[in-house]
C-alpha cells in the first residue's frame, strides 16, 4: 500500500513538472497562431516526443534492471545506415529493408546484452564501448559518393517516406500512433506479464532474483535486445520523417531517452518507474526543446537546461528516497513498540 | 608456460608487438624519428589527463564528461588570454582561470556524487552536456584563435612532454607514497571497510575528481596551445581516449588497481595505434570501433578476473586458511 503510494506520488510530481513547464511557455512564448500554446505546435510536441518515448520502452526496462545503455544513438545511426545501403545497393523491397533494420536493431541490442549480462562488463562501460563501435561500423558501412566522401543518402522511395507523415485525420502521424501502441504494449508487459516482474526483482536485488529462482542472465539479455529493437523502430520512423540518413545520425541522442526516464521516475538504482513514466518524461524534454526554440533563444542554452535538469531531478529522487527510507523506518520502530 | 606470468609481462609484450607489427607494415613513415616525437607530442594532453583520472578510476568512479570540460576550459583560458592581450601575466591568469574552472568541476562532481549517492558516469553524463553548452556559449560557437607567443609557447617542440612527465611523477609520488595515496587504493578496493577503518571516504573522493578536473584542464590547455586555438569541439573523442588509455593500462574501472605507470603505458600506445591506424589511412571515425573493442575486451578480462579472484578467496575462507594475501 505505501509503495503504491509512493510512485503515486511521484506520478503526480512528473505530471505536475510537465504542466507547469507548458504553462511557463505559454505564458513567455505565447498562445495562439504561430506561437507555443496552439493545436499544430502541440502535436509537433508530441510528434517530437515519440521516438524518444519508444525508445524509452526499452530504456525504461533496462534501467528498471538497474542498467544503463548508453548506445542508442549509435545504434540509430548503424540501423539507419544498413537500411540505406539496401535501399541504394539492392533491389529489395522496402518491407525486406524494414525488416533487415529491425534485425540489425535486435542484433546489436543482443552484443549489449551479452556483453553487460554474460561477460559482467559494467553497464556503462560495456554501452559506452559499443556506442563507438557501433559508430565506427556506421562509418565503415557508409554509403559513399563517387570520390569516396561519405554523404547523406535520400530515401524517399513512397512505400517508406509515407511513415514520416500524417494520415486519415490532420495531425495523426504514424509515429505518433506507433508511439501509443509500443507504450501500452510495454506498460501491459511489464505490469502484467511474469518477465516484467522479473525485470523489477533483478533491479531491486540480483541476488534475491537469483535465489527465487529467476534467470538474471537471461532478464538482463532479453531486456538489453527490446531495447536494440525499438531503437530500429525508431530509426525507421526517424530516417523515414527525414527522408534520407547520415552517418552521423543520432550524435548525442543517446541522452535523450534516459533523460526522459529519469524526469519520469525510472530510479536509475533499479526497480522502479513504469513506461508511462518514461512517456511523461520524452514530452517533458521534448516540450523543453520546442520552447527553447520558440523563445529563439541561443539552442547552447538547451545543453545546459538539459544536463542541469538531469542533476536536479537526480537530486531530487535521491533525498525523496532517503526521507521515504527514514519515514518508514520511524514507523517500522513505532510498530515495534506497540 | 603455465606458470607465466602473463599480467607482470602483458603490457611489454603488446607494446613491442605493436612496434614490430607497425614497423614491419609501414617501415618508412613508422620508424622516424619525427614520427616518435609526433607521436609524444600526441600523447602529452592525454598522459596529462590520466594522470589525474587514474584517482577517479581508482576509487571505482568515472568521468564521462572529460572531452567537454577540456574544451570548455580552453574556451575559458583562450577568452580570457585574447581579452587581455595575450602578454605573459594575461597567459597567467588565464591558465589560472581554466584550471581552477576544471577544479571547481570536479568539486561539484565530487561532491554530488557523495553527498546523494549517485552514480558518477550519470552526474558526469549530465555534466557533460551542461559543459558543451556553457563552452558554446562562452566561445559564441566561434574557434577563438589563440595564437600569442607566450601562450603558444605551451604547446611547441617537447614542452608538453615535459608537462606530462612532471604530471605523471608527481601523481605517482602521491599514489605511491603518501597516506593520501594508499587511501585512495583503500577506498576503491573496499568503501566500507575504509569507512570503518576511520578514512575520510566521501573527503578522499571528493579530492579525487578535484585532481581529476584540475588535470582535464591542463590537458585542455596544451591541447589548445598545440593547436593555437580553442573551441567547443577541441576535446570530441577525448573522453574515450583517456578511459581507453586507462583501460590498455590496466586501471581496473571497477576500482581499486592500477598504476600511474600502467596509465602513461596506456596512453603511449594509445597515441601508437592513433598514429598506426592514421599511417596505415583507416579514418579516424572509424578508429572508435577498435577504441571499443578494446575496452570490452579488457574490462571483460577484468571482470572475470574479478570473479575467479572472489571465488579463491571464498574457497579458503571455507577451507579455514590464513587472512587474504595482501598484494
Amino acid at each position: 500500500m505505501k509503495r503504491m503510494n509512493q510512485t503515486t506520488m511521484r506520478r503526480l510530481i512528473s505530471i505536475g513538472m510537465l504542466l507547469i513547464l507548458v504553462a511557463l511557455f505559454a505564458g513567455l512564448a505565447g498562445t495562439g497562431e504561430g506561437k507555443f500554446f496552439n493545436e499544430t505546435n502541440l502535436i509537433e510536441i508530441v510528434r517530437n516526443a515519440s521516438i524518444p518515448a519508444i525508445i524509452g520502452v526499452g530504456i525504461t526496462y533496462v534501467i528498471i534492471t538497474a542498467g544503463i545503455d548508453l548506445s542508442t544513438g549509435s545504434m540509430l545511426a548503424l540501423v539507419g545506415m544498413v537500411m540505406a545501403n539496401i535501399y541504394v545497393y539492392t533491389l529489395l523491397p522496402i518491407p525486406v529493408m524494414i525488416l533487415a533494420g529491425l534485425l540489425v536493431g535486435l542484433a546489436c541490442g543482443l552484443v549489449n546484452g551479452f556483453i553487460v549480462a554474460k561477460l559482467n562488463v559494467p553497464e556503462f562501460i560495456g554501452t559506452l564501448a559499443t556506442m563507438l563501435i557501433f559508430r565506427g561500423l556506421t562509418y565503415i558501412i557508409a554509403v559513399k559518393n563517387d570520390i569516396g566522401a561519405i554523404e547523406s543518402v535520400r530515401m524517399n522511395h513512397s512505400q517508406y517516406a509515407f511513415l514520416g507523415s500524417d494520415f486519415w485525420y490532420y495531425g495523426l502521424y504514424y509515429v505518433i500512433v506507433a508511439m501509443v501502441v509500443i507504450v501500452a504494449i510495454g506498460q501491459i508487459v511489464l505490469k502484467y506479464t511474469r518477465f516484467g516482474t522479473n525485470l523489477y526483482s533483478v533491479g531491486a536485488s540480483k541476488k534475491a532474483a537469483t535465489l527465487s529462482g529467476i534467470d538474471v542472465m537471461k532478464t538482463r539479455l532479453i531486456a538489453y535486445a527490446i531495447t536494440g529493437v525499438t531503437v530500429a523502430i525508431g530509426a525507421i520512423f526517424m530516417t523515414a520523417k527525414l527522408q534520407s540518413t547520415t552517418a552521423n545520425l543520432g550524435t548525442d541522442f543517446e541522452f535523450d531517452p534516459i533523460a526522459a526516464a529519469v524526469v519520469g521516475g525510472v530510479a536509475l538504482s533499479g526497480g522502479s518507474g513504469d513506461v508511462i513514466g518514461t512517456l511523461i518524461g520524452a514530452l517533458f524534454m521534448a516540450t523543453l526543446d520546442n520552447g527553447v526554440k520558440m523563445l529563439d533563444m541561443n539552442a547552447s542554452y538547451q545543453y545546459i537546461v538539459k544536463g542541469a535538469i538531469i542533476i536536479a531531478v537526480v537530486i531530487f529522487d535521491a533525498l525523496y528516497k532517503k526521507r521515504i527510507d527514514r519515514r518508514a523506518k520511524e514507523e517500522g520502530a513505532k510498530e515495534g513498540l506497540e | 608456460m603455465k606458470n607465466f606470468n602473463w599480467s607482470k609481462y602483458s603490457k611489454p609484450i603488446i607494446l613491442v608487438a605493436f612496434v614490430i607489427i607497425l614497423s614491419v607494415l609501414k617501415p618508412a613513415e613508422f620508424l622516424s624519428v619525427s614520427n616518435f616525437i609526433s607521436i609524444l607530442t600526441s600523447v602529452a594532453a592525454i598522459g596529462i589527463m590520466v594522470s589525474g583520472t587514474i584517482f577517479v578510476f581508482l576509487i571505482g568512479g568515472i568521468d564521462l564528461s572529460i572531452a567537454t570540460l577540456l574544451s570548455m576550459s580552453a574556451v575559458v583560458a583562450a577568452t580570457i588570454i585574447t581579452k587581455m592581450g595575450g602578454s605573459v601575466i594575461a597567459v597567467v591568469i588565464g591558465l589560472l582561470a581554466a584550471l581552477a574552472v576544471g577544479a571547481l568541476a570536479g568539486l561539484l562532481h565530487g561532491y554530488i556524487t557523495t553527498t546523494f549517492a549517485i552514480p558518477a558516469f550519470l552526474v558526469t553524463f549530465a555534466t557533460q552536456s551542461i559543459f558543451l553548452g556553457l563552452a558554446q556559449v562562452l566561445s559564441n560557437n566561434n574557434k577563438i584563435a589563440c595564437t600569442w607567443p607566450a601562450f603558444a609557447i605551451l604547446g611547441q617542440a617537447i614542452v608538453p612532454i615535459i608537462f606530462m612527465v612532471v604530471f605523471a611523477l608527481v601523481s605517482w609520488y602521491v599514489l605511491r607514497k603518501t597516506v593520501f595515496g594508499r587511501y585512495v587504493y583503500a577506498v576503491g578496493g573496499n568503501p566500507t571497510a575504509s569507512e570503518i577503518s576511520g578514512i575520510n571516504v566521501k573527503l578522499v573522493s571528493i579530492m579525487c575528481y578535484v585532481i581529476s578536473g584540475f588535470t582535464t584542464a591542463m590537458g585542455g590547455i596544451i591541447l589548445a596551445a598545440q593547436s593555437q586555438q580553442a573551441d567547443s569541439a577541441l576535446g570530441a573523442g577525448f573522453t574515450n581516449d583517456v578511459i581507453t588509455a586507462a583501460v590498455i593500462g590496466g586501471i581496473s574501472l571497477l576500482g581499486g588497481e592500477g598504476t600511474l605507470p600502467g596509465a602513461i603505458f596506456g596512453a603511449v600506445l594509445m597515441g601508437l595505434l592513433n598514429n598506426g591506424l592514421s599511417l596505415m589511412n583507416v579514418d579516424s571515425t572509424q578508429s572508435g570501433l577498435v577504441k571499443g573493442l578494446v575496452i570490452v575486451v579488457a574490462v571483460a578480462f577484468d571482470a572475470m578476473h574479478h570473479a575467479d579472484q572472489s571465488r579463491k578467496k571464498a574457497k579458503k575462507v571455507k577451507k579455514g586458511a590464513a587472512a587474504p594475501e595482501l598484494s
